[in-house]
């Protein structure tokens, strides 16, 4: 029986252990500064969007060919 | 069944399963980024309105679509599952190899192939599942012919043997590293842009007024619209359900922001060469050490119950809400002529429509959806890092091999110290975006949240094999210099 | 507290005969995907399905490429077929 609360005992141990080492590990993080984070969110973004442009440009193709055949 | 292996049951189709060859030499830079686009591209072309749907209204409605953003699939088109089959069919074949669920000797160049056609053909069945799922429902029209039931069947299939053949042609190294990842970050892209700044243009009212598909590019039409108040307006771009919002597309914009910023979170591990004296360095770990890869886990097992449930409902209950399928399960409810939402039990897994509705039907949800999330990405990533290659004893041996170890360590105890930190990184990392989609999802993102986070993600991943790539090259590369990019600005 | 054992003895043959156990269990453990047996494959973020050429049905990429446009052209002629022939399924 004592085994058996032990078993229980870890199981719902094992979350708060989880919770606590995940916290822990994000306050240890280095984290960007703001200037770094700028310079980031500028490439992907801009990476993203011209991707997307390219994309929708692909699209807009379909548009008169569905008007055409449907 | 003693030394039969899962892996065999492709032997047979050998001969018949195409394979895209290697290439024989390096392929340059320039190369690679057409070769990638390009794939991209005629995936996107391919988002085209299946052949032989039957005109008439059916009740069957859209079951998935809060999945299909995230697996790049599009309603009643050739990509109708997009690259689920390709995704799910890699993930579930690695995890099992991995767990040594299914033997595979990955030592054998054999044995590798084999596993690699294996992920293929099952890959390929499940698009032939899923489209037969989804003719025999009803969703395609109610009383097919034979023919339109052979037609379909030849459209869904073949597109998805085109597209498992696009991945395998980026994969096998003419593209950027990973065909599925670069193809769904091309198509999150083009979606997000068409949802800002889209022109196209929809019919919204039986006096024949218009409105664009894009967000933005609907405020802007919509102040300039005589029909429309000042206030109207505005409050419309903000509101308006039928198409994207501004609401939205600024919610889009803040999640992609935070994975950002949660992207550049890492432990920089000081290094030092055992060879040469007095040269350091940081290793770095990123708390998103296994990128976007556990929200697709989670999403492929979401797909699945969804899958499973619409099949159970559809094809054996037909929806009726008397049935005992219907009541243990949950059934559909048709929404706007368009979509198919789920009902209790079957909708706690599932994103509501707004935070609103959430609160006042089903506040469960919250807990469910979230709970279904962080369960599914922690464990995914407690086990991914430890069988895709990347695990601690990886990067030791890594470390060995280029002479380098973890400063005031011992060689032999640098894998006990990564150890310490890259499955507590993976499984914080997956645990922190899940609930970062699901802060999306639950207020209403019908799948854009989780897209968006992909998105980013796999972004940063392509970015990050691109850049390296660039410099791996010298900087060569006559693309670069028409754009005037500098090299490894990321 | 207890006072510390000795050197040398049963124990250090224990402990020598488990690492060496150990060692060859890892060894003997075979990888767990294609990148950890050196070939490739998908790391912790990237997801690569394919990196070996099996003996199958050999194409070239173009050719897969061409194939792909060819193949929703035909879906497109698929359209214009049935419109053209009013109901045809």
């Amino acid at each position: 029986m004592a085994k058996g609360n032990n078993q229980i005992e870890k199981l719902a141990e094992a979350p708060v252990e989880f919770i606590k080492d995940g916290s822990a590990f994000i306050q240890k993080c280095q984290k960007p500064n703001s200037k770094e984070y700028l310079k980031i969110v500028r490439s992907v973004g801009i990476g993203f969007v011209a991707v997307g442009i390219i994309g929708y440009a692909i699209k807009l193709v379909h548009i008169p060919i569905r008007y055409l055949i449907v | 069944m003693a030394g039969f292996r899962l892996i065999d049951v492709a032997k047979p189709f050998l001969p018949l399963l195409p394979e895209v060859e290697l290439p024989y030499e390096k392929i340059g830079f320039d190369d690679k980024i057409v070769y990638t686009l390009i794939s991209g591209l005629i995936f996107l072309f391919a988002q085209f309105p299946l052949a032989g749907i039957s005109k008439e209204s059916t009740n069957v409605l859209d079951p998935i679509y809060f999945l299909r953003s995230i697996f790049a699939s599009e309603p009643k088109t050739l990509l109708e599952f997009g690259l689920f089959p390709v995704v799910s069919s890699a993930l579930i074949m690695q995890l099992l190899a991995g767990l040594k669920l299914i033997k595979v000797n990955f030592k054998l160049r054999q044995d590798r192939e084999l596993f690699q056609s294996t992920t293929k053909l099952f890959a390929i069945a499940q698009y032939f599942v899923l489209a037969n799922i989804f003719i025999f429902s009803g969703y395609y029209g109610n009383n097919l012919s034979l023919t339109a039931i052979v037609l379909l069947n030849l459209q869904l299939v073949g597109a998805g043997f085109f597209v498992t053949l696009l991945v395998e042609v980026v994969d096998k190294g003419h593209g950027f590293a990973s065909g599925a990842m670069a193809i769904t970050t091309i198509t999150i892209a083009t979606n997000f842009v068409a949802d800002v700044l889209g022109i196209n243009q929809f019919p919204v009212d039986d006096e024949g007024h218009t409105e664009p598909q894009g967000a933005l590019i609907n405020l802007l039409q919509s102040l300039r619209a005589s029909h429309k108040t000042y206030t109207g307006a505005v409050v419309g771009a903000f509101n308006r359900d039928y198409l994207p919002n501004l609401t939205t597309a600024f919610l889009v914009v803040g999640l992609a922001a935070a994975v950002c910023l949660l992207q550049n979170y890492r432990i920089e591990l000081p290094i030092r060469s055992t060879r040469a004296r007095g040269t350091t360095n940081v290793y770095p770990i990123r708390l998103l050490y296994i990128g976007g890869l556990s929200i697709w886990f989670s999403y492929v097992i979401l797909f699945y119950v969804h899958i499973a449930a619409f099949s159970l409902v559809q094809l054996v209950a037909k929806n009726d809400p008397t049935s005992i399928i219907y009541k243990i399960v949950g059934g559909y409810a048709p929404v706007n002529n368009l979509l198919y939402v789920p009902q209790f039990p079957l909708s706690l897994l599932t994103p509501p429509k707004s935070f609103l509705e959430c609160l006042i039907r089903q506040p469960l949800t919250l807990i469910t959806f979230t709970a279904f999330l962080v369960g599914t990405g922690a464990w995914f990533a407690t086990n991914w890092q430890a069988i895709s290659g990347s695990s601690a004893r990886d990067i030791a041996q890594q470390f060995k091999e280029q002479g380098i170890t973890l400063m005031g360590r011992r060689e032999q105890s640098v894998a006990k110290e990564l150890d310490k930190v890259v499955p507590v990184a993976s499984a914080a990392g997956a645990v922190s975006l899940a609930l970062i989609v699901s802060a999306g999802e639950l207020l209403g993102l019908k799948g854009k949240g989780a897209s968006i986070v992909l998105g980013v993600t796999g972004t940063f991943a392509l970015l990050e094999l691109i850049t390296m790539d660039y410099q791996q090259s010298g900087g060569q590369s006559a693309l670069a210099q028409v754009l005037g990019a500098p090299g490894g600005s990321f | 507290m207890s006072t510390p054992t000795p050197p040398g003895g049963q124990r250090t043959l224990q402990k020598r005969r488990a690492a060496q156990s150990a060692k060859e269990k890892q060894q003997k453990q075979t990888p767990t995907s294609t990148r950890q047996a050196g070939f490739g494959g998908s790391s912790n973020s990237v997801l690569k399905l394919y990196t070996d050429e099996a003996n199958g049905l050999r194409v070239d990429p173009l050719v897969v490429l061409f194939l792909a446009v060819g193949f929703i052209f035909s879906v497109v002629a698929l359209h214009v077929v049935a419109k053209v022939a009013g109901k045809l399924f």
